[in-house]
């Protein structure tokens, strides 16, 4: 079958399923909403107490660093799934119980990992860099280790179950991944469909990626449990490392290539005007399966053993991997609202952000990325101002923006509330702010993951607190909205 | 029908020559035909018996073989036991336990060929996966131990077979990547 056969037929569902698809949705969005906000309580409480306003063990700061890593990009993980799943089931045929499995296997490894955290006392980050785990000084034990790397284990292996369904729906109405991704219309095999969905090759390109990393993480993890209970059994640490941060940066950064369908399908709808997709367009997202498959030896600049050309690989396309999909998709989102007598509800607003934020976060990421700039900054402040200006102002309002878009908001032409406006500026100055201290204080040196600042520094954490408070304050009335408006929200048209 | 038979004698006889010394021994003397010749011919063997079944031997079996779990679970259990090493020994150092190697593995592929087409797109999927992964798993493991796993094969014949599982892997994986990215429909739904 033809892509362009498929586009013009979109996939037809029986009531019930769409009805129980929306369910599923939403409590995806709500779930994820959820976790999100604790996670951001448990950064406000870091932050202050490095800024001196808070007293607390060593040990619960290294519990709460650990689920605050862990919890965040398991939340995004979930929260974009929801977004990515809605829209390509509209293109594809995709089962609703594979997707509630991964829901519910998601929450039983959540209830896993606090488990393992806060009854075990696991805080060794949510990296498990080898042999960390296994080596904890009495601080936990090594039952807890496991179950962290075990909670890992089982929400990456629904995940795998829910791209398989992805990968099979997408064959099965497109034939292969590569008509999927639009390549025969690259290279001219075909003419170029510009309704070929974004949607479709969006979901392909992160099913490639993320079922490839999530593989690397289960090997990865094995060993780890393997190591655990039987210490005679020594992986090369250098090999694991690469395989945890493969795993990692391709998992939450796939997490924005997701939520970027919800761009695709709503802004077109705000506008009037319809996302085409061109040669530009696939060869961008064609670039991008590698480029983010490729840039993780960005992380490991400092391992000296590690072989040259892997570095030089990792920073070159670190310069490149933000361009080639941003630019398209940024260059077309201003194409899209220019002139169209936009309606700026809090929906097209959140979207629009993101495109600032994915745009702007990347930038500190590119800079670390240089091996000179990274001998200076590695494992400073700048590396979580990087990801939280990319998270926070990129990524989450992509999610936000949907969660408002299914709540029904601005569909009667009606203007934001007062509410929802004090949430969005909250929100966006004090993102902008987290992660402009985040930058500064890694510009002056000062170290990632440390429970007690010297003096030099509080200032700095009590600046990020304050911020951090500003974008707590937003997060709760998004959290507000999504709760009480969302559960009982219709489709939208 | 004649030829229905005809190859169920064939299947037959292949089981036989098997079973007997001069092809059993030949096959048994190298860790890497036993595991990949012998081993896999027996499955395959029960796997083709399995899909001439009279149609209704199959429904009586399906009855209780619900989605393919129970015929799986059976296939999961043998597979496993025979993949330990000292099962391997067994069956090279005492008859009965070469006697049920013939009999379970026969009866794996047997039960592989009733319950896959039973089975869920994506249950085969999850399958697949865990049967290469077992393959790069166990190529792996044969070449970074130091030391022998089955006390009747040199540790070089383990080498090999390890190599040999991670080669076949490997062209397993591309030649699905291929099929996925390029190929034309192959899954209906």
């Amino acid at each position: 079958m033809s892509s362009t056969a498929v586009v013009n037929r979109k996939i037809e569902y029986s009531e019930s399923e769409n009805r129980n698809a929306l369910i599923a949705v939403k409590a995806h969005l709500i779930l994820g909403l959820a976790v999100l906000l604790l996670m951001m309580l448990a950064g406000l409480t870091m932050r202050a107490v490095q800024g001196t306003w808070l007293e607390i063990g060593a040990d619960l700061f290294y519990q709460i660093m650990t689920v605050h890593g862990v919890g965040v990009v398991g939340a995004a993980g979930i929260g974009s799934t929801g977004v990515l799943w809605y829209f390509l089931r509209q293109y594809v045929r995709l089962s609703n119980t594979i997707f509630w499995i991964n829901f519910f296997v998601f929450v039983a490894g959540v209830v896993m990992l606090l488990g393992s955290i806060f009854l075990g006392g696991y805080g060794g980050a949510w990296t498990f860099l080898y042999p960390l785990p296994g080596k904890s000084m009495g601080v936990w034990s090594t039952g807890a280790a496991a179950v962290f790397q075990l909670a890992l284990l089982i929400i990456g292996t629904g995940f795998l179950i829910l791209y398989l369904d992805m990968g099979r729906g997408i064959l099965a109405s497109f034939g292969s991944l590569s008509k999927a991704l639009g390549l025969p219309q690259l290279f001219g095999r075909v003419p170029v469909d510009t309704t070929h969905p974004p949607t479709v090759v969006a979901g392909t390109m992160v099913l490639i990626v993320n079922f490839l990393g999530i593989a690397a993480g289960a090997v990865v993890l094995v060993m780890g449990l393997i190591n655990l209970y039987n210490p005679e059994f020594q992986p090369d640490a250098l090999l694991m490392k690469n395989l945890i941060y493969f795993f990692g940066h391709v998992f939450i950064n796939a997490t924005i290539y997701a939520s970027v369908t919800a761009v695709y399908e709503l802004l077109p709808r705000y506008t009037g005007r319809p996302w085409k997709t061109s040669k530009v367009f696939y060869a961008a997202w064609f670039a991008i399966v590698f480029m983010v498959m490729a840039v993780y030896p960005h992380h490991l600049m400092m391992d000296f053993p590690m072989p040259r050309w892997a570095l030089i690989v990792g920073q070159v396309l670190s310069f490149g991997s933000g361009i080639p999909v941003l630019v398209v998709t940024g260059y077309g989102a201003l194409m899209i609202v220019y002139r169209s007598g936009i309606q700026w509800s809090t929906t097209t607003k959140l979207l629009f952000l993101s495109m600032f934020g994915w745009a702007a976060g990347v930038i500190p990421a590119i800079l670390d990325a240089m091996v000179t700039v990274n001998r200076v900054f590695h494992n400073t402040m700048w590396v979580p101002g990087h990801f939280h200006f990319y998270l926070l102002l990129g990524l989450l309002p992509m999610m936000f923006g949907f969660i408002y878009h299914l709540t029904g908001e601005g569909r009667q032409g009606e203007q934001p509330k007062a509410a929802d406006n004090l949430g969005f500026y909250a929100y966006l100055i004090g993102a902008f702010l987290t992660s402009m201290v985040f930058l500064a204080s890694g510009a002056n040196s000062i170290p990632r993951r440390w429970a007690t600042h010297m003096a030099e520094w509080v200032t700095f954490a009590q600046v990020g607190t304050v911020a951090a408070a500003l974008v707590v304050l937003g997060m709760l009335v998004f959290t507000f909205r999504a709760l009480f408006s969302l559960p009982k929200a219709a489709e939208p048209r | 029908m004649f030829n229905k038979i005809k190859r169920e004698w064939l299947l037959l006889a292949a089981f036989v020559a098997l079973a007997l010394p001069p092809l059993r021994q030949f096959l048994e003397q190298s860790m890497v035909t036993h595991m990949l010749v012998q081993i896999p011919i027996l499955a395959i063997i029960g796997w083709m018996i399995g899909k001439s079944l009279p149609a209704n031997w199959k429904n009586k079996i399906a009855s209780w073989n619900q989605w393919g779990i129970t015929g799986m679970a059976l296939a999961i259990v043998i597979m496993t036991y025979w993949m330990l090493p000292r099962a391997l020994d067994a069956a090279i150092s005492e008859w009965y336990f070469e006697l049920i190697k013939f009999i379970t593995i026969f009866i794996m592929g047997m039960s592989l060929s009733l319950s896959w087409p039973l089975l869920h797109p994506i249950a085969q999927g999850v399958f697949k996966l865990e049967f290469w992964a077992t393959f790069m798993r166990l190529g792996w493991l044969y070449l970074d131990l130091p030391d022998r796993l089955c006390a009747n094969y040199l540790l070089s014949d383990q080498r090999i077979l390890g190599q040999l599982l991670l080669l076949g892997g490997s062209a397993w994986a591309i030649a699905w990547v291929f099929r996925i990215m390029f190929g034309t429909k192959i899954i209906n739904t």
